[in-house]
Order: structure tokens, then C-alpha cells, then sequence
């Protein structure tokens, strides 16, 4: 299915949960709360039109006001591919873990508590894997990090 | 110039001239061992380089060409350079074993030569149990892997030793089979008459069928494994985690590892050649330079096997010597007594 | 184990460490082992991190190219190329058509060279160490095609944003005709060499089976992904470029074992020669890049795109705040990530030897890891 329909399959199946951010650019992206998080990734899952049994990708990003973390998900069968992300605020930020339906998950969750400082429930294995094991300086992916070397490039 | 072996030989001018009796034994032995020595030094730096020439040709490279024409003092050079580097022992090691190691290690391997038949007389002590004290002195090698893995006090070490001792053991038992039944054929152990036995080429024992062949290529996978090498080599990968039994040894300690295994490759393809190809038997050439010939060969041929396999796991390596070569070293040992009884292929 | 008075051993834990000759790049395990099994092996990576994400955020998009080109340097044509099309989605710009074949042209160069690399280094690890050398010296030729383009032999910086940065000299084609003329040769020389090999197959059959189900949950891809079964390759799939254009087959595996892979990328270099040689013969002339303005600031939005790459799918996620020249957010995923993650649980119950080859049969390298 192309990106029209299935834009309208999603937004028609999970009306409520799903809010559309579309920039008409490459695969579309949506919204979603963060509490609706798990009950959405079983339903594409099990859904048998959508069959979403790929997880690509999980980012997060600091946009200077909020975190956001973007899943980009894919099905093998049926020729799909979207994203989807949830956004929230800096204080107290965590999500739940979804490696119950994509075991994948797993790493990138870990890099994204390990880099940005967003915790993730039910993970059960939130060490330090990129950075030294001794890493004491803070989570250097966010926008207000700074160290002593870290050098910014000026605007050209 | 026929000389019915050197120590005799030498022991008998030495007689002659006078000297007192333990004089005449002193110097023959001495000078017995030191031909020997210097023969086997002198190959081995051989081998050294020629492995590097001929593992740089199959894989398209030329090897060692500066240090002398086409690098042929490149072993010489890395001989020096291993002799001044720093004897190190780990400060944890068992110090007597740890030392011991390489010198049983190179005196099992030049032992062996004792009975070695170079060309037509040319033995240093013509035994009458020839090959079985060949196989007997190797067996010494498993002595000095487990004390270089026991002693460098190195849970690698030990374990790279203990695998080595195991392949060593485990591919003994189909060499001496298939050894056994070209003893049966020649009816003696002592190297002379073997090589006695195959004066014509078509009695040579690698063309009595059906027994000849078999054995030759159990002897020759035998040998592999027994030298340690590819694809046998398990015990001394470095892609492996366990480096070997001969992690924690540097400088000349290594250096003589190093050397006895060369003296062993040699000693494999020397036996092969003896058992197997005649020894030195042929035509128009002196008698030894027929042994270099075919002993060279099976070594060239031992070196291709090296650069072409890739290696056998451990636990397949074992699988193989005690499930198939044994089995079939057996059969064999069988056919050639019923072979030998029936007088049917005895020409 | 028995249950009579046996001899009483323990397990150990070994620590296959950062240098090591045969880990791709830095990557420690840490193993617990029962003697030569290895009951549990928990990988230790971030040696290689070079913090590539937060320095592009600090760079224009195309100074980021350079840092692209490191993601994963054995194939850095394949990473340059995900950040251009990614960009060139949120910007909207197409690049020409000569653009177009060039780019095709090099990233199957690309994926032959890496599998080369492949190719000799499992070799290596399995002890033949001849096919190591063979598999450079094809190496050579292709590396020569890439300095005689771009002047480099590694990193290339080729792939622009809108197109390429120079176009091929003229011996480029007769070259490539004749390196792609004896490349099935050499092909066949390697495969006479290992593949029939009693001692190739029985370390490579049935060593690190893959489940079907298992690859998908852990978001395993490419050439790893095909040999457990699934059929699923990008290139034709989710077609990005002109792929759509070229006639090739995508060979897929049925057991998963490290055999199955070791055939699966043969047949791949062999496709990918087909695909060269249908690009040469059709490529056009033409512009080779659109002009993109030199205060190049894409309007506000992000994208994730993803590509076939030699070992998985590689895929770059840009987020633009419109209104600067640098980019908000690049998030790189490489396949041997995910490859690594499910290192550990197809490896229990194997041999120490067993965990080698797998890893050089899952063709995992640390940058694309790290980062």
C-alpha cells in the first residue's frame, strides 16, 4: 500500500491514539501518546494489513524544548514503512521498553537512556555500554551538555 | 664410498690410530653429534626460509627478497634477532619446568635422527629397532607441551598445551598402525633393511597396492597433526583465543621451539620418505641426494596442505583421528598381513 | 553432564579482549565457558565510539559527508549515499540521471570490494589464509577504479548532496569492463577452493543457525537476514534510486547457518557485477550534480531512509529545524548493531572456535556498532 492509504488506515484504525505530522516529504510520521505506547505496538504487530514485524530504528532527539523519541517500524511482507514518535518534556523523562514485541529493541533503548538520560521501565539491563564504564560527565547527546572540550563551530 | 654407518666408521679409524679406548668413544660420539647437528641447522634454516618462499607464491606475494638474494639469509638475520632479545621468564612460572621445556623439545626432535638413513651407509647408528625407536623418542614432544603449558603458570598456556598434547596423542596411534604394516612387510624395524626392501621402484611400498597407498596418506595426516601444523594447527592459531603452549616464551627459548618444530617436519617427510618412497634409492645420483629429494618433496607437499586448508576444530580433529583414521589403519594392517601371508603381491 | 561422582569442574571466565586478531575491529566478549563451550558471552563494545552523531550536529550537511564516509568505512560510498538521499528527500531535490548511474555504479563497486573484505578475513579467522590474499588482490583492481574517480582509496567523499563531486575519467569504463571481465574467474577460483572443502563445510554446516523468527525480532538485515529464509532485500523491496532499472536476483538462504551466508554473499558479489555492467552500458551523459545553493538550509521537517548496504540495512535519520544550515538530529543505524545484539544467543552452547566464525560470518565491524 502507498502512503496514502496507508495514512488513512492508521488514522482510521487508532483515530484516537494517532495524530498525523505529515511534511508530505518521505514515509509519514505520527504522534503518539506515550501512555498508548504498548497497546499501539501489539496492535500493528498482530494486525494482519500492517504485519509490522520490523523494527528499524528507535532515535531520540532533544529539540531544545522537548525530548522526542521517533520509532521508525517496517513490515516484511507487505511493503510498509512509517514512524512514529512520542514527545516529552525534560523533567522525569521515561518510556516504557518495547523489546517484548521487537527483541531488537533492546540496544537502542539502552543507548538512549546511556546518551540522553531517558529512562526506560521494564528494560532490565540499563548499563553503560557506549561511554567508559567510568563516565561520571552527564548525557552528551542532550543540547545543554557541555564539557571542558567540546567545542562548538560557529555559524558560517 | 661405503661407510656401514658413521659412528662405526668413525669408531673404527679412531681405533686404529691408538688413541685410549675412552678417548676413541668420546670423540666418535662427539663427532657423530655434531655432523648431525650441524646437518639438521643447517636444513632447518633451510626450511624456515623456503616455508616463507613457498607460502608467499601461493598467495602471490614474493616473501623475503632483500636480505640476500631472494632473502636467503633472512633466517640467519632472524636468528640474531631472536638470540639478543630478552630471556624473559613470567615471575609466577614454574622456573624449572619452564626451562626444561625447549631443551626436551629440541633434544626429542634431534634424537630421532640417530637412525636416519641419509643415503647408502650414511646412518649414524644402524639400530635393529629402527623405526620404533623413532616413534618412541617422538612421543617426547607431548613431555615438553606439557610442561611449556604447565610451566608459564598462564591458564592459555595451559590450555593450548593440554589441547597439543591430546592431538599429539590421539594421532600417534593411526601412525604407528599404518608404520606397523610396512614393518610387517619388510619384516624388520631396523631403517636399513626397509630401505633395503623397496630396491626397485615398482617394490617401493607406496605402490604395493592395496595397502601402500592407504598407509602412506594415514602417515601423512598423522604426520601433519603430529608436527602441528594446518590444518591440524588448532593448538597454535592466533585467530584462536588460545595462542598455544608457547605464549609466555621469548627470545632464543623460543627460538628453539621454533626450531624443533622445523626438525620435526623434517623428520616426518624424512620417514615418509624412507617407509614409503624408497629412501634413498635410485639411479644416476648419489644415494643422498635421492633422500633430499624425495624428503624435500613430501615437505613442499606437507607446506601446500598448510596454505591451502583452513583448520579443523578441535573437537572435529579428534572425531577424525579416533572414528576414522583409526578404523581404517586397522583394515589396513589387516589387509597387509593377509597381503604379506599370502605371498600374492610379495614381488 | 553425569550424575555419578564425576570429576568436578567449574566454569571460567575468559575475556576475549579488545585486541584481538580476530574481532572485527575492537570488540571484547567476555565469555563463561565450560570447558571449550561457552555457556554465556556478554559483548563490551564503545571502544570505537568517536561520537559521530553529536559532531554532525555541530557540522553543515555537506560537511557531514566526510563524517558519514567513517560510519562504516569498508563501504563508505553506501553511507555517504543513505545521508544524500536522505537529504534529498526533506529538500526535495533529484539528482540527474549520469548522477544517478555513477552513483549506482560506485555503491556496487562498493558492495563487491566490502564483500571481498568479507570474504578474506573469514578465511582468515577459519585458518585458510590464502583466500585472504586472493580476495585483496581483486581488491586492488577496484580500489584503483576508485582513485582513478575521486582520488581516494578509502573514505571517498564522492556522493554529494544533488549528485557526484567529479565525473569519471574516461579509462573509467574500459577499466571497469575489464576488471568486471575477469571477475567471474576469480570468483570461480575461490569457490573451487572452499566451497566443496570437507573441512570448510563442516566448520561452516550447521554453526550458528539463525531462526527465521529470531532474525526479525532482532531487527537483523541484509545478507544475514536473506540466508535464514526471508526475502527481503531493500534494493528491490523498498526500491531507493534507480534500482528499479537493473535486472538481478536476490539469492536467500534456507538453514542460516554460517555455510548459507558464506554462499549467499558469493552469489552476491555476482550479482552485483551483473548490476555494473547493465549501468555502464546504459549510462547516459549528462549533468552529474544539481546545483544546491551554498547556504543549503532544507525546510523544516525529518526522514528516515534506508538502504541496502553490504551488511544490513543501513539507515539515517535527519531531523531539520528549517531555518539552519545544521542538521538538529542525525541518528546513523548500521546493520552489524542489531547483528551483535543477537550475537550472544545463537553462540550459547557453542565451541569458542564455533563463536570466530560466526562472528566473521555475520560480517559484524565496529564502526557501524560504535559510532
Amino acid at each position: 500500500m502507498d502512503r496514502t492509504e496507508l495514512t488513512k488506515y492508521l488514522l482510521d484504525r487508532f483515530s484516537d491514539k494517532l495524530q498525523l505530522l505529515d511534511t508530505g516529504k518521505a514515509e509519514p510520521v505520527f504522534i503518539l501518546k506515550a501512555e498508548n505506547l504498548l497497546e499501539f505496538c501489539r496492535t500493528i504487530k498482530a494486525d494482519d494489513t500492517l504485519a509490522i514485524d520490523f523494527l528499524c530504528n528507535i532515535a531520540a532527539v532533544d529539540t531544545g524544548d522537548l525530548f522526542e523519541i521517533v520509532y521508525s517500524v517496517a513490515s516484511t511482507k507487505n511493503r510498509i514503512r512509517f514512524d512514529f514518535k512520542i514527545t516529552m518534556p525534560y523533567e522525569n523523562a521515561e518510556i516504557d521498553s518495547i523489546q517484548e514485541f521487537w527483541a531488537g529493541a533492546n540496544w537502542h533503548e539502552r543507548e538512549v537512556w546511556e546518551l540522553f538520560g531517558i529512562n526506560i521501565r521494564n528494560h532490565g539491563n540499563l548499563t553503560r555500554f557506549l561511554l567508559p564504564d567510568d563516565w561520571n560527565q552527564g548525557f552528551p547527546m542532550r543540547k545543554n551538555w557541555d564539557a571542558p572540550d567540546f567545542v562548538r563551530m560557529p555559524e558560517l | 664410498m661405503e661407510i656401514a654407518g658413521i659412528f662405526k666408521y668413525l669408531y673404527e679409524m679412531l681405533a686404529k690410530s691408538g688413541l685410549p679406548q675412552l678417548a676413541v668413544d668420546l670423540i666418535a660420539l662427539v663427532a657423530s653429534a655434531l655432523i648431525v647437528f650441524t646437518f639438521l641447522a643447517v636444513t632447518a634454516l633451510f626450511l624456515v626460509w623456503w616455508e616463507r618462499k613457498v607460502s608467499a607464491h601461493i598467495q602471490q606475494r614474493f616473501g623475503p627478497m632483500r636480505t640476500g638474494w631472494h632473502g636467503w639469509l633472512q633466517t640467519i638475520v632472524d636468528m640474531i634477532k631472536l638470540i639478543q632479545k630478552e630471556d624473559i621468564t613470567p615471575a609466577t612460572a614454574d622456573r624449572p619446568v619452564f626451562f626444561w621445556a625447549p631443551i626436551i623439545a629440541l633434544t626429542a626432535a634431534f634424537t630421532a635422527y640417530v637412525v636416519m638413513p641419509f643415503g647408502k651407509g650414511l646412518i649414524v647408528s644402524d639400530l635393529n629397532i629402527g623405526i620404533l625407536f623413532i616413534i618412541a623418542i617422538t612421543t617426547f614432544t607431548i613431555i615438553s607441551l606439557l610442561m611449556a603449558g604447565w610451566g608459564s603458570n598462564n591458564k592459555y598456556a595451559l590450555l593450548g598445551g593440554m589441547r597439543s598434547a591430546a592431538q599429539v596423542v590421539s594421532y600417534e596411534v593411526p601412525m604407528v598402525v599404518a608404520v606397523l604394516s610396512v614393518v610387517l612387510f619388510a619384516g624388520s624395524m631396523s631403517m636399513m633393511d626397509i630401505v633395503n626392501s623397496q630396491a626397485k621402484i615398482y617394490q617401493w611400498y607406496i605402490f604395493r597396492l592395496p595397502f601402500g597407498p592407504i598407509a602412506f596418506m594415514i602417515y601423512l595426516i598423522a604426520g601433519t597433526a603430529e608436527s602441528n601444523r594446518t590444518p591440524f594447527d588448532l593448538p597454535e592459531a592466533e585467530q584462536e583465543l588460545v595462542a598455544g603452549f608457547n605464549v609466555e616464551y621469548s627470545g632464543m627459548k623460543f627460538a628453539m621451539f621454533f626450531f624443533a618444530e622445523f626438525v620435526n617436519l623434517f623428520t616426518i617427510s624424512a620417514i615418509a620418505a624412507t617407509l614409503f618412497l624408497g629412501g634413498w634409492q635410485g639411479p644416476f645420483l648419489p644415494s643422498w641426494m635421492w633422500f633430499m629429494i624425495k624428503t624435500l618433496f613430501i615437505v613442499f607437499v606437507l607446506m601446500w596442505f598448510r596454505w591451502t586448508y583452513p583448520r579443523l576444530r578441535v573437537d572435529q580433529l579428534m572425531e577424525f583421528s579416533w572414528k576414522f583414521l583409526l578404523p581404517i589403519s586397522f583394515a589396513n594392517l589387516i589387509i597387509a598381513g593377509f597381503m604379506k601371508y599370502s605371498r600374492w603381491f610379495n614381488w | 553432564m553425569t550424575t555419578t561422582k564425576a570429576l568436578h569442574t567449574e566454569e571460567f571466565l575468559v575475556n576475549m579482549g579488545p585486541h584481538h586478531p580476530s574481532t572485527h575491529g575492537v570488540c571484547r566478549f567476555l565469555l563463561t565457558m565450560d570447558g571449550e563451550v561457552v555457556v554465556k558471552a556478554v559483548p563490551y563494545i564503545g571502544y570505537l565510539h568517536r561520537a559521530l552523531e553529536k559532531i554532525c550536529e555541530n557540522r553543515t550537511y555537506p560537511q557531514c559527508l566526510p563524517i558519514l564516509d567513517r560510519f562504516e568505512y569498508c563501504t563508505s560510498m553506501s553511507c555517504e549515499y543513505a545521508f544524500c538521499l536522505a537529504t534529498e528527500k526533506l529538500a526535495g531535490i533529484q539528482a540527474p540521471e549520469r548522477a544517478e548511474y555513477l552513483r549506482v555504479i560506485m555503491l556496487e563497486l562498493n558492495r563487491i570490494a566490502s564483500h571481498l573484505i568479507w570474504f578474506g578475513t573469514t578465511s582468515l579467522d577459519l585458518g585458510a589464509i590464502t583466500p585472504f590474499l586472493y580476495g585483496f588482490r581483486e581488491r586492488e583492481d577496484i580500489l584503483d577504479l576508485f582513485e582513478m574517480t575521486c582520488g581516494q582509496r578509502l573514505t571517498y567523499n564522492y556522493i554529494r548532496i544533488g549528485g557526484v563531486s567529479r565525473d569519471v575519467p574516461p579509462e573509467f569504463i574500459p577499466k571497469a569492463k575489464e576488471f568486471l571481465d575477469k571477475f567471474p574467474a576469480k570468483i570461480e577460483d575461490y569457490v573451487k577452493l572452499l566451497n566443496e572443502n570437507p573441512i570448510w563445510m563442516i566448520r561452516n554446516q550447521n554453526v550458528g543457525i539463525l531462526p527465521r523468527e529470531m532474525a526479525l525480532s532482532y531487527g537483523v538485515s541484509g545478507p544475514v537476514l536473506r540466508a535464514s529464509g526471508i526475502k527481503f532485500d531493500i534494493r528491490k523491496d523498498d526500491p531507493y534510486s534507480i534500482y528499479d532499472r537493473f535486472d538481478f536476483n536476490i539469492p536467500t538462504g534456507k538453514v542460516g547457518d554460517c555455510y548459507d551466508r558464506y554462499l549467499l554473499r558469493i552469489e552476491e558479489m555476482r550479482q552485483s557485477s551483473r548490476i555494473v555492467r547493465q549501468a555502464l552500458e546504459q549510462l547516459p551523459s549528462g549533468e552529474i550534480k544539481t546545483k544546491v545553493s551554498a547556504n543549503f538550509k532544507p525546510p523544516k521537517g525529518e526522514v528516515y531512509s534506508r538502504i541496502e548496504n553490504s551488511r544490513g540495512e543501513m539507515g539515517i535519520y535527519i531531523q531539520s529545524p528549517g531555518d539552519s544550515k545544521k542538521p538538529l538530529r542525525v541518528k546513523m543505524r548500521g546493520g552489524s548493531y542489531n547483528h551483535l545484539q543477537v550475537m550472544p544467543e545463537i553462540v550459547k552452547g557453542g565451541k569458542i572456535a564455533d563463536l570466530v566464525a560466526v562472528m566473521a560470518s555475520m560480517d559484524i565491524i565496529m564502526p557501524e556498532v560504535d559510532r
